[in-house]
């Protein structure tokens, strides 16, 4: 199978995954962006002061695609199975690899709306150069490609859950990736824990991208080891799935 | 030789879980190429296992098959570009349009655009939901939906097409919309291997059909031949009580009626004579598949209690 059939493969499975939802419920794009969105109003409420709001509206980004990156190993398994998609893609011509990733970019192209809206206003206060950009994007790409691998590594285990089961496991990991670890906060808050923010992909990518926009001093050594594990958490977690997983039923 | 369009040999399943399930238990079928196959069986027989195996979905644990060729085991890559399948109890996404099922799964296999959009057409019309092509499935029947689906597999121009049990659970005039489809698709040259636990499904649209009881195959043959295979040629059945119906032939009971299976058409006048002579409604009829069907998978001595 050629690579440009992979990649063909994988955006028509993304496309079908997301386009027929949003065209016809457009309201799911603003509720999808009130969820990342419902941390800053918090913020604004009972703070308020400093760069709090800046710092709120990277962990609404990072949010953004790693409530993606969850769901869509989540929806994998509760979704695809229950109307059986899955069965009929893989008994077709279709890479397995084409319709992992078309799976987890669905969700990311939802969610590219809330990215361009949180990053628009980010840019408006002032904290988004060019420059930066493309670093923030990557951390971005790397956040989605980590969680998206976990949710599938996880839905291995949980192959044969209740659907009602997998949705509180996935709010449980939202939380545990999103709401927990200084992700919408600063991790300088935790004073001597603020290490614990390197192990959590999702407050990782936080840190670099706060680093970026001028909101944490970080030296460029500190910042290359934050980089090296994100890569290597990442990678581990694609590999562990593409090992674990499997296309063909035994 | 022709290479036949599917081919199992000793094709066998178990299911190791917390108890062992022998699913299938060496199943050989020869589906020659443009032919409509059927493998007919009860619940639980073992015909969605055998399905899945040859669609590539599941391995087996022993045997192997092929299709056009090609083994299901070792050449699954190059059995997937010529099969398209429709899963038992498929359902369908809300959002999505018949239209976009047929095009964007002619599109995942390779299909370019307008090909794909060509093909879609043809398959909207061969189910005949193409003034509904742009309706949400929400908005649909069941049985549009299950024609959707199916449109899915017919725009894939696959070769061989897979059909699990694809008219559970449709109304008689859907039903039919189904097989008039399918009966299409055989006369354009398609292979088509379905399953159904309906005879008259069975007997209505098969070239060919085996029945399958327990993970074996106990009949295969055209639904005429299947029915010689009982030596009883006709059926009647009696309303009411009827004491010395056994002295007959064999007989089903179903509640307050008796079906009495007969071999020539001398003792069936004889038997309705009888039965007008005491007043009981009696009809003759030739034997039917399911008579045959309950018969060869042990169903009948279930409902005899003579």
């Amino acid at each position: 199978m050629t690579t440009s059939k992979i990649l063909r493969d994988t955006l028509i499975i993304a496309w079908i995954k997301s386009f027929p939802d949003f065209r016809r419920n457009p309201m799911m794009l603003v509720l999808l962006a009130m969820i990342s969105a419902i941390p800053l109003f918090f913020m604004m409420m009972f703070n308020g002061g400093g760069n709090m709001i800046v710092h709120g509206l990277v962990g609404a980004m990072v949010s953004s695609v790693a409530f993606a990156g969850v769901n869509s190993g989540i929806q994998d398994i509760s979704w695809d199975r229950y109307v059986k998609i899955r069965e009929m893609i893989v008994a077709m011509p279709v890479h397995p690899a084409s319709y992992a990733l078309g799976i987890a970019l669905a969700p990311l192209l939802v969610s590219i709306p809330s990215l361009i809206l949180f990053g628009a206003i980010t840019a408006y206060l002032g904290f988004f150069t060019l420059e930066a950009l493309g670093w923030i994007v990557l951390a971005l790409i790397l956040v989605w490609a980590a969680t998206s691998s976990m949710g599938f590594m996880i839905s291995t285990y949980l192959y044969k859950s209740s659907p009602m089961l997998l949705n509180n496991f996935a709010n449980l990991l939202g939380i545990g990736f999103i709401f927990i670890p200084p992700v919408y906060f600063s991790e300088a808050q935790l004073g001597s824990l603020s290490w614990l923010s390197l192990i959590v992909p999702t407050s990782n990518a936080a840190g670099i991208m706060r680093s970026y926009m001028g909101l944490l001093p970080f030296s460029t050594e500190f910042l290359i080891i934050r980089w090296a594990v994100l890569i290597i958490m990442t990678v581990a977690f694609v590999v562990l799935t593409s090992v674990k997983s499997k296309w063909r039923e035994n | 030789m022709e290479v036949g369009a599917v081919k199992s040999v000793n094709l066998r399943k178990v299911y190791r879980g917390k108890e062992m399930v022998e699913a299938l238990k060496g199943v050989s079928i020869d589906v020659g190429k443009g032919e409509l196959f059927t493998l007919l069986g009860p619940n639980g027989a073992g015909k969605t296992t055998f399905l899945r195996i040859i669609s590539t979905q599941l391995l087996p644990s022993g045997g192997d098959a092929e299709v056009l060729g090609h083994s299901v085991v070792s050449e699954a890559k190059e059995v997937r570009k010529h099969i398209a399948v429709v899963p038992q109890d498929v359902a369908t996404y809300n959002n999505f349009t018949p239209w976009e099922y047929a095009y964007y799964f002619a599109r995942l296999r390779g299909i370019a655009s307008p090909a794909a959009k060509r093909k879609a057409e043809e398959a909207l019309k061969t189910v005949d939901l193409w003034d509904l092509r742009n309706r949400t499935c929400q908005t649909l029947s069941g049985g549009e939906k299950r024609r959707a689906i199916i449109a899915s597999v017919l725009s894939s121009d696959a070769d061989v097409l897979m059909l699990d049990e694809p008219t559970s659970g449709l109304d008689a005039v859907a039903r039919r919309g189904v097989w008039s489809a399918l009966r299409e698709l055989v006369g354009k040259g398609k292979t088509i291997l379905l399953t159904t636990h309906m005879m008259e499904e069975a007997e209505m649209v098969s070239d060919r059909l085996a029945i399958v009881n327990k993970g074996s195959v106990v009949a295969c043959g055209r639904p005429e031949e299947i029915k010689e295979l009982v030596k009883e040629r006709f059926r009647v059945v009696i309303n009411g009580d009827f004491k010395q119906l056994s002295s007959y032939g064999e007989t089903a009971r179903l509640g307050d009626r008796n079906i009495v299976y007969l071999k020539t058409q001398d003792e069936v006048i004889d038997l309705l004579k009888t039965s007008l002579k005491m007043n009981l409604r009696a009809e003759a009829s030739p034997v039917t598949l399911e008579d045959v069907f309950v018969k060869l998978v042990g169903g009948l001595n279930n409902h005899d209690n003579k």
